[in-house]
């Protein structure tokens, strides 16, 4: 494929032919000359400013750029702009047609369908066409609708409520005033309806990557392909040349000090000197426009000496590896140790001693919205940098320090955030776009796309871990040992802070006499890992829910009893030694087996002589998705006039 | 052939900032027209607690939670309240805006004790409405009390709120410490259909019950629990960030498979309800919590389901049906040994 | 990100293969699902090429008609007409059942069959279906100013992933494929979930009993995503024809499945899903036929 790769001069200098475009956006006839390369999404989006629809992953992979092409919803970033020459554009912006909120729209604010919000212009469009098409589909089919949509805050479950609502009250099915809100007696423990939804399902909120100011530059980001290696010569005079390039930028521009980090100072804004992993920003352009900027980072040559790298947690703490970080003996960056008792004796007091090794994987937070920011200088000097930042306050600390300024002369906004799950904590690129900022006194704005927000942000710590309990005939656990490795990646972020979560409540909401946690972070050159939902917890709770139910089977106990007899209770001392007043893990327990109806005795009774089983396919499941729910019944008709007809009413 | 089964787990997590002082600020202003002000430094990442504290600020000021105009999110502008996650949202924000509109109401009762010449216990105020108990006539709106103290007393109320969660870091030997004051407990069922000719699983129905404080919205809790259930069923089916020598082979939604709708099973979530003794609010939180049983009772439902037992994360078909293969070489072994 | 000198929308046939012909390097672009997603970080980065031709509108590479027990179909009819053009939904049901495994309802809204043969994907899902049906697809090029047309089987058209019998001039234009209303069909596909996914390893099976209902009269079992090319299951497929089918001659005849797969990686996988597939997806089809067999105990059944 790669003798198709060929720049002509238009690639080397980011200025592409224009082309002319005219279609019916909206209702409204456009026509606008765009660059050539534009998709039906930049035309919309950069061309138009119409900003409800989103660009999260440019492959068709998400769903969030969802538009109707004469009637079709297509994904916009597939969609070359030539394409729409002469055709009928939708999008979420004006779906409503100026008529307030859509029915579909209202029972997404009805049935709290929307979270973060940077997925559901995209869903709307889903569930728009999919009841268009059949304005009584199924819940299969309905699902099968949103299939190409990607949520990862709700679950998708209550937006599939609000398009089953949606569907009832246009098909007639149900009268208009489910859509309403109940009365409230009392504000505090009402199911409120989200404040913020009418902006979300209508793709009125700005999130930072819609937002735009004159004269604004664009940055890009040249990072590193190495995992190790030390930058021996950067040259940018080709990409100085190139006309609308404003400035560029590397460590060597940073005017005050720059090492920072969530819980350790061992990174710097932009690779200094060494690169520690694939992904890590090396240089920064701002330029005019994005193609300016991507062609100027193209053209920017850099020299490497490549060193060699580690890449598993454990070779990294072998004696004679390669020291990644000076003050971090053994690439160690955190060990965090929890000891109660005497595990020992624990263990030589059980009736049964069960070992097993677990392990997690890294896990990226696909976030819908990738990372972007805007910063601008301010009349009274003060830089200000609108991201979607989950801690402005120790980013506002950190930033006043690597630019050298009193610290009320910078300002950080947090835009309205499109999901972090942790994700957002870290301080990847606020550094290098309020220094363009200042460098050029001109707004700058930086849009990552999906891939590099996968290489250049945090991961959740793949952690392995070793597992010891001991526990008597009756299942009263007598010790736990865990000795828990985990992979922190090139720079700490908040890999001592997730150390000690993982490590505190790893073994447990458990009464357990003696425990031993070993939780050990290790720098390597892989993606760094930071903060993610659940901290460490995910992973080393993991490991013991696994492991007790392993040791259920060894006893011949029920899972539920197992725990029971080893819940904490009201009174109870934790791991840490801290002594708790009201705990409701039994409560929690019971009332989910009540709920589930579990059927004591499993697990694993299938098959093996005993009574058939009575908790399985009962209410609280679904039926298995067999795909093609629109091609067995056959298309039914709408009741009353046109599917549009019913839309838009 | 499709086998289902079931699996349980419990877990546990402590509420905002681990093993560490934590705080977050509020300032409060009752504003013309009967209105709100609220002023703290960071909201919504997509929780849904922007609206969570409009309800709390209702709740304590007497107004509707679309009459609070809520500030926040901007270090120039608003008090500290360090940062959004760690499950700390309505837990640190949600206490100190109570603590906040509970001093500003204070002195509003003060104010209007001394218009209406009656105790100030026996003011009240709900949805825009504030009156006299037991009287018919000493009721008023709130927009004309706003007005009444600003003209006739030049009186503005404003009060201001700290929320602070009493952390101790461990000990470096042993790990001694009071990490958090609050904890949340929980426990899921997953029940599971594996597919023996493929490996897939797919999950059927999640029930999750959690231990979660006073609700302030159940509508979000759920949102919360749904979503966490939901990521907790990716991380034990699906994700996996791969690298090789440092470069990924993951880059982007084609390779880094997340669930889609059709991936996702029906949610019962059960709302344990009991507010928690050491806050103003009795409330706690739900973000984090959520996740942590499912993968294992996920796990624990393919082994209820088919008996084996998957270690390693996530349980991709070609590991379940790897599983497979080995427990049947083992009972092939055992049986001609036998 | 993919550049372009020029973007071109010819209005017939004839032009598009003059563009071909004029401008080198121009590539031809029907759909763009496959062709833009190629063109970023991690595959093949920033592209810039000469000219991209839009076939997609080309009324040449349109219509689905049915003339003599065989299906003909524009090369750029969409995956969705799969599931709801009328005629292929009655005289085709097997493409209807791979369509629904095929992306998402919106790509297939853009994807074109033309262009799911030409990427020729090992993992292409259209790909089984249209082997079963024993299609065959028409090249058309320029030769001395006039369109010159050659046809070849589906099954000789696809060399290797990526790779196909197609000269960078030409223009597939329409596909020719059996109209199989009475055979029982089945497909089956796995990957790493149930929407967006693509495939580790997929199936499609056709198979007519004779006039008894009893035994085989015509049996079809093309696979995909296991090798470098999709292909048929000959062997498999003559093993069956003619014979009354049992639950323990389906077993035998999927356990000859196993050597054909050829892919690097996840092999022992494949082959232990491929031989569950074609068992499962003959005792589907054959039930679609209207002849129930039951499927052989498994080991793992009662472990």
């Amino acid at each position: 494929m790669s003798e198709l790769k060929r720049h002509s001069v238009a690639a080397t200098e980011g200025r592409y032919p224009m082309t002319q475009i005219t279609a019916t956006v909206n209702g409204r006839e456009v026509s606008r000359s765009v660059p050539n390369h534009y998709r039906l999404i930049d035309f919309v989006r950069e061309e138009l400013k119409l900003t409800g629809n989103k660009e999260g992953c440019g492959a068709g992979e998400c769903g969030t750029c969802s538009m109707f092409v004469d009637g079709k919803l297509v994904k916009s970033c597939l969609t070359p702009v030539q394409k729409i020459q002469g055709a009928e554009v939708e999008t979420i912006d004006d779906l409503d047609r100026d008529h307030g909120m859509t029915v579909l729209q209202r029972a997404f604010h009805k049935c709290g369908s929307s979270q973060c919000g940077y997925c559901i212009p995209g869903m709307v469009m889903a569930a728009t066409s999919t009841l268009r098409r059949n304005p009584v589909a199924s819940l299969d089919e309905i699902k099968e609708g949103l299939g190409g949509n990607i949520c990862r805050c709700t679950g998708y479950q209550k937006i599939v409520d609000a398009v089953e609502l949606a569907r009832d009250v246009l098909n007639g099915s149900k009268p208009e005033s489910a859509l309403g809100e109940e009365d409230a007696t009392g504000f505090i423990g009402h199911s409120t309806r989200r404040l913020d939804a009418p902006a979300k399902v209508t793709g009125a909120i700005k999130y930072a990557a819609d937002m735009w100011m004159p004269n604004m530059l664009h940055m890009q980001v040249l990072r590193s392909p190495h995992p190790y290696a030390r930058i021996v010569r950067i040259d940018t005079t080709a990409a100085r040349a190139i006309p609308g390039v404003e400035c560029i930028i590397t460590s060597a521009d940073v005017p005050g000090v720059d090492n920072f980090g969530v819980a350790i100072d061992d990174q710097p804004i932009m690779a200094r000197d060494v690169v520690r992993y694939v992904g890590e920003g090396v240089v920064a352009v701002a330029a005019e426009t994005p193609d300016i900027a991507r062609a100027a980072v193209r053209s920017i040559e850099i020299e490497y000496e490549v060193l060699p790298a580690l890449f598993s947690a454990h070779e990294a703490m072998q004696p004679g590896a390669v020291q990644l970080h000076d003050f971090a003996a053994n690439n160690i960056c955190k060990h965090t140790r929890i000891r109660k008792g005497d595990v020992e004796a624990g263990l030589k007091d059980a009736d049964l001693v069960v070992e097993e090794t677990y392990q997690t994987a890294a896990i990226e937070h696909a976030y819908l919205e990738p990372e972007a920011g805007l910063a601008y200088l301010e009349a009274d000097g003060c830089v200000t940098v609108q991201s979607p930042s989950q801690n402005i306050t120790h980013h506002r600390h950190m930033l006043a320090r690597i630019l050298g300024r009193p610290i009320n002369k910078v300002r950080m906004i947090m835009s309205t955030v499109g999901g972090g799950f942790g994700g957002k904590e870290d301080m990847l690129y606020q550094g290098m776009l309020a220094l363009a900022a200042i460098k050029t006194r001109r707004p700058v704005r930086y849009v990552f796309t999906r891939e590099e927000s996968f290489v250049a942000s945090a991961k959740r710590h793949p952690i392995e871990i070793r597992y010891t309990m001991g526990l008597k005939r009756d299942g009263r656990i007598t010790a736990t040992r865990m000795i828990m490795v985990a992979d922190g990646g090139a720079y700490a972020m908040s890999t001592p802070y997730v150390m000690n979560k993982t490590a505190i409540l790893g073994p447990g909401p458990y009464a357990i006499p003696n425990v031993w946690v070993d939780a050990i972070g290790v720098y390597t050159n892989n993606t760094p890992c930071g903060a993610m939902r659940a901290f460490g917890a995910f992973q080393s709770e993991f490991a013991t829910e696994a492991h007790l139910d392993l040791c259920a089977q060894r006893l011949g106990m029920d899972p539920v009893a197992l725990r029971m007899v080893n819940l904490m209770r009201d009174g109870a001392t934790t791991h840490t030694r801290q002594q708790l007043d009201r705990v409701l893990a039994t409560e929690c327990l019971s009332a989910v087996v009540s709920a589930a109806g579990w059927d004591a005795g499993v697990p694993f009774r299938q098959g093996k002589g005993n009574k058939a089983r009575i908790d399985l396919g009962g209410p609280g499941t679904r039926a298995p998705c067999t795909l093609g729910a629109s091609l067995s019944p056959p298309q039914k008709k709408v009741p009353v006039g046109s599917p549009d007809a019913v839309m838009n009413k | 052939m499709k086998h289902r089964g079931r699996g349980v787990a419990c877990g546990w997590y402590g509420i905002a900032r681990t093993a560490a002082m934590d705080r977050a600020a509020v300032w409060v202003e009752l504003d013309d027209g009967g209105t709100v002000k609220i002023a703290t430094g960071v909201t919504e990442i997509g929780e849904g607690i922007l609206t969570g504290l409009c309800q709390i600020a209702a709740q304590e000021m007497g107004v509707r939670p679309e009459d609070i105009v809520l500030g926040d999110n901007d270090t120039a502008r608003v008090p500290e309240a360090a940062h959004a996650g760690a499950t700390r949202m309505t837990y640190m924000i949600g206490n100190a805006v109570a603590v906040g509109c509970r001093e500003a109401f204070g002195k509003f009762r003060e104010a209007m004790s001394s218009y209406w010449e009656v105790a100030p216990g026996s003011i009240h105020a709900f949805a825009g409405e504030v009156w006299v108990e037991g009287s018919s006539i000493k009721r008023m709106s709130m927009a004309d009390a706003v007005q009444v103290l600003k003209k006739e007393r030049g009186i503005v109320i404003v009060g201001s709120g700290l929320f602070t969660s009493q952390h101790t870091p461990l000990d470096p030997d042993t790990g001694e410490a009071t990490p958090w004051q609050s904890y949340v407990f929980g426990a899921q069922i997953a029940e599971v259909e594996v597919d023996d000719d493929t490996g897939e699983v797919q999950v059927l129905g999640v029930w999750a019950a959690h231990d979660v404080g006073r609700v302030v919205n159940p509508q979000q809790v759920e949102g919360q629990i749904e979503g966490g259930v939901v990521m907790g069923l990716g991380h034990a089916l699906m994700e996996d960030y791969i690298q090789v020598d440092g470069q990924t082979t993951t880059p982007g939604f084609a390779k880094y498979i997340l669930p889609t709708s059709l991936d996702v099973p029906q949610v019962t979530s059960v709302l344990i309800e009991e507010p928690d003794p050491k806050t103003p609010l009795g409330v706690k939180g739900i973000g984090e919590p959520s996740i942590t049983p499912t993968a294992p009772a996920i796990i624990n439902a393919i082994y209820d389901a088919v008996g084996v037992r998957i270690t390693r994360l996530p349980a991709t078909p070609e590991r379940v049906m790897e599983a497979l293969r080995n427990k049947r070489l083992v009972a092939a072994e055992q049986s001609e040994r036998a | 990100m993919l550049t372009f000198d020029q973007y071109l929308t010819p209005a017939t046939l004839a032009d598009a293969l003059r563009a071909l012909h004029e401008i080198p390097g121009a590539r031809v672009v029907a759909g763009a699902t496959d062709l833009l997603p190629w063109a970023r970080d991690g595959r093949a980065g920033d592209v810039h090429l000469s000219a991209l031709v839009d076939v997609s509108r080309l009324a040449e590479l349109g219509g689905v008609s049915l003339a003599h027990g065989r299906i003909r179909m524009g090369a750029a009819t969409t995956i969705a007409a799969f599931q709801h053009d009328p005629l292929l939904r009655e005289q085709a049901p097997v493409l209807a059942r791979s369509a629904v495994w095929f992306a998402d309802d919106q790509l297939r809204e853009q994807a074109t069959v033309g262009g799911n043969l030409i990427n020729a994907s090992p993992a292409g899902d259209s790909q089984p279906a249209l082997l079963a049906t024993n299609t065959n697809v028409t090249l058309a090029r320029l030769e001395n100013g006039s369109i010159v047309e050659r046809t070849l089987p589906l099954s000789e058209f696809i060399v290797g992933p990526g790779k196909t019998r197609r000269e960078p001039r030409e223009i597939m234009t329409q596909l020719e494929l059996d109209a199989l209303p009475g055979h029982g069909a089945a497909f089956e596909k796995v990957g790493h979930r149930r929407s967006m996914v693509i495939s580790t390893v997929c199936l499609a099976a056709l198979v007519k009993l004779d006039r008894a209902g009893l035994r085989i009269e015509d049996a079809r079992i093309a696979i995909g995503a296991v090798g470098p090319v999709p292909e048929r299951l000959d062997d498999v497929e003559a093993f069956l024809t003619g014979h009354m089918p049992t639950s323990a001659s389906l077993r035998e005849a999927a356990e000859m499945a196993v050597r054909r797969v050829r892919s690097r990686s996840r092999q022992a996988y494949r082959r232990e899903v491929l031989v569950n597939f074609v068992e499962r997806a003959l005792v589907s089809a054959l039930a679609h036929g209207g002849l129930a067999v039951k499927r052989s105990p498994k080991e793992t059944e009662h472990v």
